[in-house]
């Protein structure tokens, strides 16, 4: 005589918590659904339910030399920001977190603030700063404003690596022979690269999709994607618009797959 | 391997400007000696380890490797071996990159480091795991990886910071022996910090005692516990009577008390309450007047004599009163 196996019993916590999981993924996912559904439906404006799949949305973007312009602007500006935000991002977060600094607290808010502050008056300060300096509105003008958005970023992740760091791996390096510089090439910096390196792919991000601060210091023939689509689609409503925001959903989620693969993001979770 | 001696010259240190931490501390560890310094947290023998590996710098006092003074000198050049707590093995390295550090930091030849590399994992029994992570070893090979990382270099001093307070009861006693066995075999220079007096009385030739900030008494095994200097000493390490006797006081240890009839005893009182411990019993004997007594009684096949609610007498030789200072 066998017994007869254990069932598990019904968990109406599990459920509930299985059906919330299942709520908040659709509630992310459903609108590039949509999205996704308006770029391949050929009609010539935005509706539902859709007649068909074409790709002459995806077409007309891709022909189109004013989205094409935009497009490779954009994507230079936001790698550009990217190394940038990286750089200066990372030793903020180290200089934060480990040079005795008086005020540390007061540092962190400071170079926290581009996150409290609206992004479009952050866009309108820079405007208006660059006008009155005689700048004007050069792309490194516009770099610069999408890189002071972007750091605080990098300083978040970086920081929260930083958190959790045993400096007795760096001691290890020290009493082993290793000087400072090369304890930090050595050690340092290949343990704190993850968390750089995600704050790098919220930083590409944030340029890349950056509308607020980059309607403000964009020249005509200069525009980054955002707004090209903006003043498109004072205009035009129609796949083109669903088609070039399908383009840049896949273009971030590439970045973050390329940083994914090439570091590994998750790489020493375990500090 | 060659070895050096160590001297701390009236070495103090204070953090923040108040605490302080090593209270002019001077201390001879001899070249190829086993020594431990032994305390609870926040007695100052970490800071003495550190100020050893250059971590800390000395408020005053001079420390001195190989007959060198050293005060000054920066960690990354002090030739030195260690292994911590938390093993703080590079993450992102294999074993074998973990190990060969030391020897790529000191530019030695890339054959001769495969080698060296070979031999040290040999030495800790951790041929075959070269390039696994350290994420994917037990505590016990990781510690045993870190040993090897401080030993392929040949230092002539190895400090050790707790290095098997994060191991399980049975693989610390086998380390123990491991690390002993090596520390003799290579005649390096072992400075080892514990709060675990079985451990220090264990492993070490000679055992600093230390005590908010001050070395109490540095002496063998022996010495320290059957000969402790201070009531602190005496209480630290293993159990205790202290007896008062004249206005001075007087350290007993358990196993040195007998059990005999109640008449005619030196003292003689109740059983209160008895710990069978295995290979002794510990018990714990209310006299008529006066603080309880506890007394071991080793038994070699036999439980325990006594019960709680007997009454005994108890019979110790004089000499085995330890008289402190103080």
């Amino acid at each position: 005589m066998s017994a007869a196996p254990n069932r598990r019993p019904f968990d109406a916590g599990r459920a509930a918590y299985l059906a919330l999981n299942a709520l908040l993924l659709g509630f992310l996912l459903l609108p590039i659904a949509i999205v996704l559904v308006f770029a391949l439906n050929p009609t010539p404006y935005i509706s539902f339910p859709p007649v068909g799949v074409s790709l002459r949305w995806f077409e007309k973007f891709f022909t189109n030399a004013e989205f094409m312009n935009a497009l490779w602007l954009s994507l230079w500006v936001a790698t550009v920001v990217l190394v940038l935000s990286i750089v200066i991002g990372a030793a903020c977060a180290l200089a934060l977190a480990r040079g005795s600094l008086p005020g540390r607290a007061v540092l962190t808010a400071f170079f926290m603030s581009p996150l409290m502050v609206p992004a479009i008056l952050t866009g309108l300060a820079l405007f208006q700063a660059y006008l009155l300096s005689g700048i004007g509105r050069p792309v490194w003008g516009l770099i610069a404003a999408h890189t002071l958005v972007a750091v605080p970023y990098v300083i978040r992740t970086t920081l929260a690596v930083l958190h959790n760091f045993d400096r007795r791996i760096e001691e290890a390096a020290a009493v082993l022979g290793a000087s400072p510089v090369r304890v930090f090439f050595e050690v340092t910096l290949p343990l704190i690269r993850p968390g750089v390196f995600a704050g790098g792919v919220f930083a590409f991000i944030v340029s890349f999709d950056q509308f607020p601060v980059s309607l403000f210091l964009v020249v005509p023939k200069g525009e980054t994607l955002p707004v090209v689509l903006f003043n498109y689609m004072k205009f035009d409503l129609d796949g083109a618009i669903a088609a070039a925001s399908m383009v840049s959903i896949l273009l971030a989620l590439s970045v973050v797959l390329v940083l994914e693969r090439l570091i590994g993001l998750k790489a020493y979770v375990k500090l | 391997m060659t070895s050096a001696a160590i001297k701390l010259d009236q070495v103090t240190k204070t953090f923040d400007g108040r605490v302080m931490a090593v209270d002019s501390v001077t201390l001879d560890i001899a070249a190829g000696e086993f020594f431990s310094l032994l305390g609870p947290s926040g007695c100052g023998k970490t800071t003495s380890l550190r100020m050893i590996a250059g971590f800390e710098h000395p408020d005053s006092g001079r420390v001195h490797v190989g007959g060198n003074d050293i005060t000054d000198l920066p960690v990354h050049r002090r030739d030195m071996g260690m292994v911590f707590q938390s093993y703080a093995l590079f993450p992102h390295r294999t074993v074998a990159e973990n190990v060969a550090f030391g020897l790529r930091m000191r530019e030695v030849p890339k054959p001769e480091i495969e080698r060296r590399v070979a031999a040290a994992l040999a030495q800790v029994a951790l041929t075959g795991f070269e390039t696994r992570k350290p994420g994917q070893l037990s505590g016990g090979q990781q510690q045993r990886v870190a040993l090897a990382r401080a030993l392929v270099v040949e230092p002539p001093v190895l400090l050790c910071d707790e290095p098997l307070g994060a191991l399980d009861r049975k693989l610390r006693q086998q380390m123990q022996f491991e690390l002993k066995e090596l520390q003799k075999r290579l005649g390096v220079t072992l400075v080892f910090v514990t709060h675990d007096q079985e451990e220090a009385l264990a492993m070490s030739d000679r055992i600093a005692v230390m005590n908010g900030g001050k070395v109490e008494q540095v002496g063998t095994p022996t010495e320290i516990y059957e000969r402790p200097r201070t009531r602190f000493v005496a209480d630290f390490i293993g159990e205790i009577n202290i007896l008062e006797e004249g206005g001075r006081l007087r350290a007993l240890r358990p196993e040195k008390i007998r059990l005999v009839a109640p008449d005619g005893a030196r003292l003689s009182g109740t059983v209160e309450t008895s710990n069978y411990l295995g290979g002794s019993t510990l018990l714990r004997v209310q006299p008529a007047n006066g603080p309880s007594m506890l007394v071991r009684e080793t038994h070699a096949g036999e439980r325990a004599s006594r019960a709680p609610g007997d009454a005994v007498g108890l019979a110790w030789n004089d000499g085995d009163a330890v008289a402190l200072e103080g």
